[in-house]
């Protein structure tokens, strides 16, 4: 095949692990990662449940520390993620072996699932807001005497995206992809395009989030939108979702490109889509278009029929609308195939921009190692979601291909097709 | 198109010619107790000129009112739009700002949780949920500009937003051009919008020094290529058009204004604000372009250059340049029309690249204004004594971001298409 993608080196950092083999330990035993939140006092919070980094040391998470002055905890954690993956693939040693490294750099590109802005950034303002007493020109004095300097490019949405390329001098193609829940998956997607397009031979794709933060408890539970008991993906008592802080990172090459340098190749990237549903910032069809349109185009992309597919690892994030409208979409697509389906962010919580990517290195996981967890949380299937082959315990992959849906605001929905052939 | 020179194209492309400024003694808010109190701004633009469904109303700020009001015009001189059979061949694609989070709910949250600058956690987590609505927790999505034009014009395939700040809107129609071409979408609606221009943004690059300060002149405060520039001028706007595959515009009689026929995109590497005086990491965006184009350096015309008017960038660009088109480098006509509407940030690439399709329309050159000192350092053809007619047969458009992303598009005039077997 002309050009196929293949992965040659992952990681990732989430709320049960530390790296991959941590998390994937810590999922396989049944362990969850989430806890009420320890970042901040929420004594009393109504939701304070989150699936955060445990013992969050950034100094022990990055290498250089003067990088801790310019960039904020998810961007540490998206690097750490980055730093993972990128040793796990070789890539620098091979590089450094080069007389001249500079196509190597030229053509190595940066693909990020940013989750853009968040509210946290802009506490810095509250002191001079309240300094300046409702005063405007006061305000405009102070903002500028009292906030840190370097206050702009420590908010940059693209930080990691800039950070891998002045950490490793890549300088090849890339894209920040800002959009809420998809992120992760569409930068896995856009890196592919540039890689079969040729722009590119091997490609950095990270995405990283730190979605449990202090205004987001409050705000997202406003809509109704998370669980104050915990995530239970299908499950028929599941009330909504649990908001938490991860990375996952891939090296990805052409084919080509791992071959000629010799590289271990952990599995392939057969095919993406990212689809919209149209229905606005923040609803979901009921009837699971977005979701079967996704999976259908990024098993059209991959040249996939469903019946090949062995293992979903579906977007599942706790909520009532969500999670039945995914498992009609399933059901639509693959009949009573019983294909085994599972999740993740029972145990990590949702990390929005990043899920996509973390999940994809577990599906793969799934994949190589031929187990498929159970959701250790669940209990009883709900009946809106009959006919999806979950389980609380471990299921056996059909075959070693399998599909990763993220959905987001917006009423984006992904869907990445990955194997875990060499 | 909604530029700080005007509401649309027509009267935007008119202001370009008549050598306008569109910097301005900043009127949407208080600015007096900044360094910085000039900004070009977008002049009386009403949400409901442009929103006919009332109750979006609450669901737009003023940036994702920019991209609704430019994409309308798009779409309307197109003369296509999404139908129930075509909604799933129609793509969206744009670049957007940071700045989701408005000012003055940043402000009733310091009167309500941070009386004093810092943050009530108990109060907080007490009354958190009641104080936000579910349409300002909307609004304050990365994704709520394209939930909103997905949602208008029943847009339900592919979907990207992008953040590389400055590289934002170039980046977006290079991906907009990749999608049309790899046949995942018939049409796309391609763009960028942006606005930081509010105390905090404001704030962020008073704090940074990379905006100029000369309050009493705003009209020529921004003077790319000049040797006393000394900062770029805050914009503000969005540009949005429609991309479709050639034949298929052809057989449908399209009015096509150009092609859109490569995309270089690359990274810098070097520092998080500025490229390297070399113009490495420009000059990769700009050969990858050509060779994209299947375009040499001897069949530019023209080069619409990210010219931000600050020492760095300007130095850089003109250097990659050189490094680029060698010994042609001084038969180019190189222009920044920051000049006259200042810094766009996200939706800059955008505006810029329709710019590039209105010279190839009407065989204009725009002009580099305020350029009276000639800097020794930078010595192309800058356009610098007004607007010039020439034959365009293939533009350039450079952008270059914040974090080191940059892109380059080629635009081909469509006699040059046909000649050339498009």
């Amino acid at each position: 095949m002309k050009n196929g993608v293949v992965i040659t080196g992952y990681g990732c950092l989430t709320a049960s692990g530390g790296d991959a083999a941590a998390t994937w330990e810590a999922i396989l035993a049944g362990e969850s990662g989430i806890q009420e939140v320890e970042t901040w006092d929420s004594a009393g919070w109504p939701y304070r449940l989150a699936g955060e980094i445990k013992d969050y040391s950034p100094r022990d998470l990055i290498s250089d520390r003067k990088l801790l002055k310019f960039i904020t905890r998810q961007d540490v954690i998206g690097l750490n993620a980055v730093a993972q993956a990128v040793s796990h693939s070789g890539i620098i040693e091979y590089r450094d072996g080069l007389v001249d490294p500079t196509s190597f750099n030229d053509r190595t590109g940066v693909f990020v699932g940013s989750p853009a802005t968040k509210y946290r950034y802009q506490h810095d303002y509250l002191a001079p807001l309240a300094n300046a007493a409702g005063d405007s020109r006061e305000f405009g004095v102070r903002a500028v005497e009292e906030v840190h300097p370097m206050w702009l490019l420590r908010t940059l949405p693209n930080n990691v995206l800039a950070y891998v390329g002045i950490q490793y001098g890549f300088k090849g193609a890339n894209a920040n992809v800002t959009a809420h829940g998809v992120s992760g998956s569409q930068a896995i997607a856009e890196a592919c395009r540039y890689l079969k397009d040729g722009a590119i031979e091997r490609a950095i794709v990270v995405g990283y989030d730190s979605a449990s933060e202090i205004e987001a408890l409050p705000y997202y539970a406003s809509l109704g939108l998370l669980s104050s008991r915990g995530l239970r993906p299908f499950d028929r008592s599941r009330d909504g979702t649990v908001l938490g802080e991860g990375a996952g990172a891939l090296v990805l090459e052409t084919r080509d490109a791992a071959k000629r340098r010799g590289a271990k190749i952990c599995g392939e990237v057969l095919g993406s889509s990212v689809v919209a549903e149209a229905a606005g910032v923040l609803s979901i069809r009921e009837d699971g278009d977005g979701v079967s349109r996704a999976i259908r185009l990024a098993l059209e992309d991959s040249g996939m029929h469903p019946d090949e597919i062995g293992m979903i690892s579906a977007h599942g994030n706790g909520g009532k609308i969500s999670d039945a409208s995914e498992a009609r979409a399933f059901s639509e697509i693959f009949g009573a195939s019983s294909i085994p389906v599972t999740g993740f962010k029972w145990s990590l919580g949702h990390t929005i921009a990043a899920s996509g990517t973390i999940e994809s290195v577990l599906a793969l996981l799934c994949l190589a190692e031929g187990r498929v967890p159970g959701i250790a949380n669940l209990e009883e299937l709900s009946p809106e979601c009959r006919g999806v082959n979950v389980s609380a315990t471990q299921q056996t992959p059909r075959s070693s291909a399998g599909i990763v849906v993220s959905r987001g605001f917006a009423g984006l929905n992904s869907c990445i097709v990955l194997s875990s052939h060499a | 198109m909604v530029t700080p020179l005007g509401n649309d194209v027509k009267s935007t492309w008119e202001a370009i010619l008549s050598g306008e400024s569109g910097v301005r003694e900043i009127a949407g808010f208080d600015a007096s107790g900044f360094p910085t109190r000039i900004a070009a701004e977008v002049k009386d633009l009403r949400a409901e000129e442009f929103v006919e469904d009332r109750k979006s109303l609450k669901y737009v700020t003023p940036f994702s009112l920019f991209a609704l009001a430019a994409a309308e015009e798009a779409v309307r001189d197109a003369g296509v739009r999404p139908t129930a059979a075509t909604a799933e061949r129609w793509g969206l694609v744009s670049g957007s700002g940071m700045m989701t989070m408005e000012f003055d709910f940043l402000q009733r949250f310091q009167r309500e949780f941070a009386v004093d600058g810092q943050i009530d956690l108990a109060r907080l987590g007490a009354e958190g949920a009641r104080f936000i609505s579910s349409s300002e927790f909307a609004r304050h999505r990365a994704v709520a500009g394209q939930a909103l034009l997905h949602k208008r014009y029943d847009i339900r395939g592919y979907s990207a937003n992008l953040h590389t700040a400055c590289a934002s809107g170039g980046q977006a129609l290079g991906l907009a051009m990749r999608v049309v071409r790899s046949g995942q979408a018939d049409f796309v609606l391609a763009g960028g919008y942006d606005t930081m221009i509010n105390p905090i943004g404001l704030a962020g690059f008073c704090l940074l020094g990379a905006i100029s300060t000369d309050n009493d002149r705003p009209g020529s405060a921004s003077r790319p290529f000049d040797l006393t520039r000394n900062g770029f001028v805050l914009g503000e706007g969005a540009g949005f058009m429609i991309l479709e595959d050639w034949q298929r515009a052809r057989d449908r009689g399209a009015k096509i204004y150009a092609e859109i026929a490569g995309e270089g995109n690359s990274l810098s590497s070097y520092r998080i604000t500025d490229s390297p005086p070399s113009g490495d990491g420009p000059m990769q965006a700009i050969r990858s372009a050509l060779e994209d184009a299947g375009e040499t350096v001897d069949s530019i015309d023209y080069l619409n250059a990210h010219g931000t008017s600050t020492p760095m960038n300007d130095l850089s660009e003109t250097n990659a340049i050189k490094a680029v088109f060698g010994d042609r480098a001084n038969d180019l006509a190189v222009s920044s029309t920051k000049s006259q509407m200042g810094h766009l940030i996200a939706a800059a690439g955008a505006v810029e690249g329709i710019i590039c399709a209105l010279a190839i329309q009407h065989s204009i050159a725009p002009m580099t204004a305020n350029l009276r000192t000639p800097d020794p350092a930078c010595d192309l053809d800058y356009v610098s004594q007004g607007c010039r007619p020439m034959q365009i047969d293939a533009a350039l458009s450079n952008s270059f971001g914040f974090g080191g992303s940059n892109s380059c598009l080629v635009f081909r005039s469509p006699q040059r298409a046909e000649n050339r077997g498009c």
